[in-house]
């Protein structure tokens, strides 16, 4: 039974990495709400989808996926730079936008992938139990393989300026670091992220579906809330944002594949997701102090040398 | 020899233009500072000093008149893209860092101000030990805290931060507008002290803000007192050096202004 919980949990939640470090991208670093990326992840899979039918190469197909997600991002960007709509209003426009398209690219609501070509074909052959394994194995090479590219992007110069844009405008704006050029950044990211994340999933479920995206920027928002609860302040920021997204995005899974294993009907598997949601953000709230008294408790007693002014200052502001 | 970096030409500022409120915030300023000047600005509250910041900076622009750096006029240039030639450093200690990151990545920030922001990693080895013999000379011990976040400074440390990320890359014009107002007397008695020793070694045009009538004696070359939008007073070298701080506060309220409680409680004090 539990074996089997965390099998799903990676089978399912690996895909939906991408898609958590999309929203943390906007959502944390940016402290914006990007509901674009619902539709890019629904384009993302159909895209990658219909060239994964037409006999595309798979690696080809997610490229091609992710790049549809970066357009959708910008698309969302000329709305709220030319337009000057917020992002939260651009996003929602473009998604409903994007459901005609990715109609339109599907032909059909639901597209299957029985018998294609994809990343999992040289795994798919295996019996059961092992089929997951070998497939969970494929998805965390991956996923660890671009939260690796992202934390190394965040210590690059064009990083850094993006993790400082959010928090302190006018700041990032005095260094010379233009807004047009974050909010680009950032939006076409975590939509080419989304995306990518589409392709994953449809190609793990073997179908793509117009409606596949809806609900995800909830569960990749939860994700993230879910993610920084787990994780004190102190250490690299980098080092903090990979695993809040790698956690994040599992936990919020783990929390969806049980309550689903214990009897749950599926239809109900929304609310479960709301309602994680709004605990992760209570959370957040009266849990988060506790648990960084308790941290700086911690780390106390690993370096006793120069680290009790730090406890006291970190007291202080928790 | 006169090297002007700065200069503002007729410069008017109106806010909510052709509304009820509307607010003529500068009223025609004219002003040329020259490579090396350190100007003081005094003048009440709403008297149009950080106004004039904001001008200077880009995060305001004109209503009429130009702005022209180091000859060439950016008059529509924005604060981002003026920052290769302009330093701010903040009233509030907050605006000047990012509290999420480590005062090693805000050092690493303001190492790139005003330049292309490339894919190489910020802190490289020869930028860390660079960065590091900076903040030592602080003498605040923050050399061995690199890796902390800069929330977890106090207001004097972070301010003192800003003023280091200010000068690591040498500006033309460094604008602080009301920078110690936030500090208590000891810890801005300090950081008056490093503004000094900075404007000394960056040989920029310096604007300085202050409410403070003995710093903006003490400091710099120049004094201008505003009010109400205009440049009442423009005072130098010699002049200068023989004002007192009765009469700064007498060229103040000569036109009819107040000079606010803090000024006069630093007069009291200084005159102890
Ligand atoms: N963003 C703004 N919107 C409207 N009015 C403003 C704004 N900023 C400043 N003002 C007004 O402009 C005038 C000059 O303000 P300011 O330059 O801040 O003065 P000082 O820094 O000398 O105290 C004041 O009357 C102030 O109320
Ligand atoms: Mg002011």
């Amino acid at each position: 039974m539990l074996i089997n919980i965390l099998v799903d949990t990676l089978v399912t939640g690996l895909p939906l990495v991408p898609v958590v470090l999309g929203v943390f991208i906007v959502l944390q670093i940016r402290q914006d709400f990007d509901l674009t990326v619902e539709g890019s992840y629904a384009f993302g899979g159909g895209v990658a989808g219909i060239l994964i039918v037409a006999g595309v190469n798979p690696v080809v197909a997610m490229i091609a996926a992710a790049a549809a997600g970066f357009a959708a991002g910008m698309a969302t960007t000329a709305l709220t730079l030319f337009l000057r709509l917020p992002v939260l209003l651009a996003g929602l426009v473009m998604n409903m936008a994007l459901f005609s398209i990715t109609l339109r690219v599907l032909g059909l609501p639901t597209l299957s992938l029985a018998g294609m070509q994809t990343i999992f074909s040289a795994v798919a052959p295996a019996p059961g139990r092992a089929a997951d394994l070998a497939t969970s194995a494929v998805l965390g090479g991956i996923v660890v393989l671009m939260l690796a590219a992202f934390a190394v992007f965040l210590k690059t110069e064009v990083g850094l300026a993006l993790r400082a844009s959010g928090v302190n405008e006018r700041m990032v704006r005095s260094q010379g670091v233009s807004d047009r050029g974050m909010l680009i950044l950032s939006l076409g990211m975590s939509n080419a992220l989304s995306a990518f994340g589409g392709a994953l999933t449809i190609q793990m479920q073997g179908y793509a579906d117009v409606n596949m995206g809806s609900g995800v920027f909830v569960l990749g928002a939860g994700s993230v809330l879910l993610g920084m609860l787990f994780l004190n302040p102190g250490g690299s920021q980098v080092v903090r944002i990979v695993l809040a997204v790698l956690l994040g995005g599992l936990v919020y899974r783990l929390i969806l594949v049980a309550a689903l294993r214990f009897g749950l009907p599926a239809g109900d598997l929304k609310a479960v997701t709301a309602l994680t949601l709004i605990i992760a953000v209570a959370a957040q709230g009266y849990l988060a102090p506790a648990v960084q008294r308790y941290t700086v408790r911690l780390r106390e007693r690993r370096t006793p040398a120069n680290s009790s002014a730090r406890a006291r200052i970190g007291a202080s502001h928790g | 020899m006169a090297d002007p970096m700065l200069e503002l030409r007729d410069v008017r500022l109106v806010y909510h233009r052709g509304r009820v409120d509307e607010v003529q915030a500068l009223r025609g300023i004219d002003l040329v500072v020259d490579k090396g000047e350190f100007v003081t600005v005094v003048g009440s509250n709403g008297a149009g000093k950080s106004s004039m910041v904001q001008i200077i900076s880009g995060a305001a622009k004109p209503t009429t008149g130009k702005v022209v750096l180091e000859r060439r006029d950016v008059t529509g240039w924005p604060d981002y893209k003026r920052a290769g030639f302009v330093a701010r450093v903040f009233d509030d200690p907050r605006v000047g860092s990012a509290p999420e990151l480590s005062i090693e990545d805000n050092l690493a920030l303001a190492l790139a101000r005003g330049k292309r922001r490339t894919l190489g990693f910020a802190l490289r080895g020869h930028r860390r030990a660079l960065l590091r013999e900076r903040v030592a000379r602080l003498g605040l011990g923050l050399e061995d805290r690199m890796h902390d976040r800069v929330g977890l400074l106090s207001a004097g440390q972070r301010q003192s931060l800003t003023m280091i990320m200010a000068g690591l890359v040498a500006p033309d014009v460094l604008l602080l507008d009301e920078h110690l107002a936030a500090l208590d007397p000891a810890t801005a008695q300090r950081v008056l002290g490093l503004t000094a020793e900075l404007v000394a070694e960056m040989d920029c045009a310096t604007v300085m803000v202050t409410h403070n009538m003995d710093h903006a004696l003490r400091m710099g070359n120049r004094l201008l007192v505003m009010s109400r939008g205009r440049i009442i007073h423009d005072v130098s070298d010699d002049a200068k050096s023989a004002l007192t701080v009765s009469a700064v506060v007498d060229l103040i309220t000569g036109v009819g202004d107040v000079v606010s409680d803090r000024s006069l409680l630093t007069e009291l004090e200084n005159a102890e």
